[in-house]
């Protein structure tokens, strides 16, 4: 056992530290043009603009430390912002189960930031249990296209994306896992309807989205009818298992207790208040542990093994220590965590932190709730199935 | 002992119920309180007829002499439909301030129209700096012959924008944190040198930021004795804490059992989701919280009558654990929801937005397992 980086990985941080640095947003720079410009460069560094893709596909191809070090790194610097549906969700899908024409139409589109992806995955009547989706889509007679008819729930961005990957029913004579088929199709079309759902933040992030009679390709079905749950699983075990942002948590953390020690408790600060203090303790030493359980997961995946169980209660661990620092930040607002919006004069912090805390609420429930998480632990990890007595 | 209402208090627990349930479905809510003035005027005019405004005060005041067991039973089946019209920051706060402290001429003066819901009142207490302490006060009432002049800065005022008049705590002698010194004002909200800035809260409610800048005020306007306001604040601190409680209990009683009937009708893995027996027992879990909560908000409250200051520590109990009980609720009712917990088109969200808040108002759980600890 060995905590220390090499001297190739060190090299590396410095590397990348020094290339975040350089390409820092200057005062008065167009943001959009910046960002544009920021992927451009981190391309030309050998795929760092899409640093999960392998090395086939154009990515760095980096080991797992390397990873975990441009993640840690990331956390801290300025960086252009990224949503993860095409780059890192319909992406690696195509890589695994696209033709190689749906790779080279739609890949290099996702890959200059071109083309913004949602995932219509979830529906009013299949949350957690997603497999009970009932959005229909029929062959026509002649074999040439789809006709989708349906709704969507819980479609983060849909009312700015130019495209959906959506999980549609071609026939439900089997059991729910089966007959479920893998299209893409354009949002902006006739038959599209995206209605807003506001969080209890207040704010316009996730929308229901209505299918009526939308024609689709067949071209744009990936791999076979039917078996696009297959392919839809590996991704989502990869979401509920995946990463737990722990290297943002960290700098989060960070603020929390800068914030802390901006409010003034006597002769001391909120940082000094026994009960706080406590708590963000508690924080931190949960935090410390995950850090350490992401790490040896990791370290398993470079020796090129399965995942562990340790990898199973990462987004458990993740989420919950996310939603115990929003916490946090609305105790530390005091009276002002209940002023909305711009009330109040309270704490730069407190602007905008309630309802942090409120949208939090959803990081325990979206990707699988914590309790189906669980059930998947018991059975897969700790082999807790009906009839599993000794 | 006895925890049975009397007639009297099952009758207006019975319309007050009635009230709720027939004028706060979750559209109506959202529509009265995203209107100005943030409540409706007919519904505060019926509260008013039907005596619920003057419960609390003194016969002599034109009250009906009741007591804190009369505002529970009111304000309990108030958080069961979060109901948005100002009785706390009426009846409760500057009311109670002035019941309590104010002289004759000023107690004829307000509370008949108080009680008559034709003027209103608020208590002006917290600053910027004060957090949750009530003795930090930095906001100053210098004498200048008959009169006093205020300079200073009230925070996170209820009611303040439909408020006439406001109950403000001044300091007119000592420093910052002292109990002693401590002056209580009635101020017109019209008087020149007052600027409120309104602003909606979390839960719906309206708050706002007051800026006092060479305020004048009769010295008749002052509620008790001068330097010693401190010790109405604190009483009326307690009541507001009691009718918050009241109110959370409520909320809570809402949010439990809209959980069991969702989780009775939402299938997933073709079953309802209160088969799974993790669900089940995290529901129990939050029915034993809320009977928890109410245990203690009916021995606060009876205590708070029998002998105000043996029930000091009692009511530190209560407000620490509906501060976390109240969150605990309301983030399982959420949780066990899914998606839809987190979104404003059910109510179960307003409900935890109100818990949420009133964790926030007269010092959150932390706060009082503090001062608890010091009994």
């Amino acid at each position: 056992m060995d905590i220390e980086l090499s001297a190739e990985d060190l090299a590396f941080r410095d590397e990348v530290r020094a290339f975040f640095e350089e390409n820092k947003i200057k005062e008065g720079e167009d943001y959009f043009s910046w960002r544009l410009g920021w992927f451009k460069k981190a391309r030309e560094k050998g795929g760092w603009d899409v640093p999960k893709w392998p090395a086939k596909f154009g990515g760095p191809g980096w080991t797992p430390t390397q990873h975990y070090i441009w993640e840690q790194e990331t956390a801290r610097a300025t960086i252009p912002f990224d949503l993860p549906f095409g780059l890192g969700m319909l992406a690696p899908i195509l890589m695994s189960y696209g033709s190689k024409e749906q790779q080279e139409r739609f890949m290099p589109d996702i890959r200059d930031r071109k083309v913004n992806w949602c995932q219509g995955y979830s529906e009013p009547g299949a949350g957690s249990d997603l497999a009970n989706l009932k959005t229909k889509a029929v062959l026509s007679d002649d074999g040439s296209y789809y006709t989708v008819n349906g709704s969507k729930i819980w479609t983060t961005l849909a009312h700015v994306a130019d495209w959906i990957f959506c999980l549609t029913r071609t026939d439900d004579s089997g059991i729910k896992q089966q007959g479920i088929t893998f299209l893409l199709f354009p949002m902006k079309q006739e038959g599209i309807e995206v209605k807003p759902i506001i969080t209890l933040g207040g704010s316009h992030t996730v929308n229901t989205v209505h299918f009526t009679d939308v024609k689709v390709p067949v071209e744009n079905r990936i791999g076979e009818e039917g078996k696009g749950w297959t392919y839809a699983k590996g991704l989502l075990e990869h979401e509920r298992t995946g990463l737990a942002g722990l290297s943002k948590s960290l700098v989060e953390v960070e603020q929390l207790k800068e914030n802390a020690r901006s409010v003034q408790r006597g002769n001391g600060t909120l940082m000094d208040d026994s009960s706080y203090k406590s708590k963000v303790a508690e924080l931190e030493i949960d935090l410390m542990a995950t850090e350490y359980t992401e790490l040896r997961s990791l370290a398993n995946a470079a020796a090129g093994e399965e995942l562990g169980p340790e990898s199973s209660i990462l987004k458990l661990k993740g989420t919950e220590i996310k939603q115990r620092i929003q916490k946090l930040t609305v105790e530390a607002s005091g009276i002002y965590s209940s002023a909305w919006g711009d009330g109040g004069i309270g704490f730069p912090f407190a602007k905008g932190g309630t309802g942090g805390y409120l949208n939090s609420r959803y990081f325990t429930i979206y990707g699988g709730a914590s309790e189906v998480q669980k059930d998947v632990i018991a059975k897969k990890v700790l082999g807790l199935t009906k009839g599993s007595k000794k | 002992m006895n925890f049975e209402l009397s007639e009297e208090q099952k009758m207006i627990q019975q319309s007050v119920e009635r009230f709720v349930q027939e004028n706060y479905d979750l559209p109506k809510r959202v529509e009265i309180s995203s209107k100005d003035p943030g409540y409706n005027k007919d519904y505060w005019g019926s509260m008013a007829e039907l005596g619920w405004l003057g419960l609390p005060f003194n016969e002599e005041d034109g009250g009906f002499g009741g007591n804190q067991i009369d505002t529970l039973v009111i304000m309990e089946q108030f958080g069961k439909g979060l109901v948005l019209e100002p009785f706390l920051a009426n009846v409760v706060l500057g009311g109670g301030a002035i019941q309590m402290g104010g002289s004759e001429e000023l107690k004829r003066e307000i509370l008949p129209s108080l009680i008559e819901g034709t003027k209103q009142v608020t208590l002006a207490y917290a600053e910027q700096q004060s957090r949750f302490d009530l003795e930090d006060v930095t906001t100053s009432a210098r004498q200048e012959g008959d009169k006093y002049i205020i300079n200073g800065q009230k925070s996170m005022v209820l009611n303040a924008e439909s408020a006439d008049h406001l109950v403000v705590v001044t300091r007119t002698s000592g420093g910052q944190v002292d109990e002693e010194g401590i002056t209580l004002f009635l101020v017109d909200s019209n008087t020149k040198g007052l600027e409120k800035q309104n602003f909606p809260t979390v839960d719906g409610l309206r708050a706002s930021e007051i800026t006092l800048e060479n305020v004048e005020v009769n010295a008749e306007r002052m509620i008790g004795d001068i330097d010693n306001g401190f010790e109405i604040l604190k009483v009326v601190s307690n009541n507001g804490i009691l009718a918050l409680c009241a109110e959370a209990v409520g909320a809570m009683e809402i949010l439990y059992k809209d959980t069991v009937e969702y989780t009775q009708q939402r299938e997933q893995f073709d079953h309802p989701l209160s088969d799974f027996q993790v669900l089940q027992h995290r529901m129990v879990d939050m029915f034993m919280e809320y009977e928890q909560c109410k245990s203690l908000l009916f021995r606060a409250t009876m205590e708070t009558i029998q002998d105000p200051k043996m029930a000091q520590k009692t009511i530190h109990a209560l407000k620490h654990l509906i501060g976390k009980s109240g969150i605990f609720v309301g983030e399982n009712a959420v949780q066990l929801h899914g998606g839809m917990g987190v979104t404003e088109e059910l109510r179960i969200g307003h409900f935890f937005k109100r818990l949420l808040v009133i964790d926030s108002q007269f010092g959150n759980a932390d706060f009082h397992l503090d001062k608890f600890t010091d009994f």
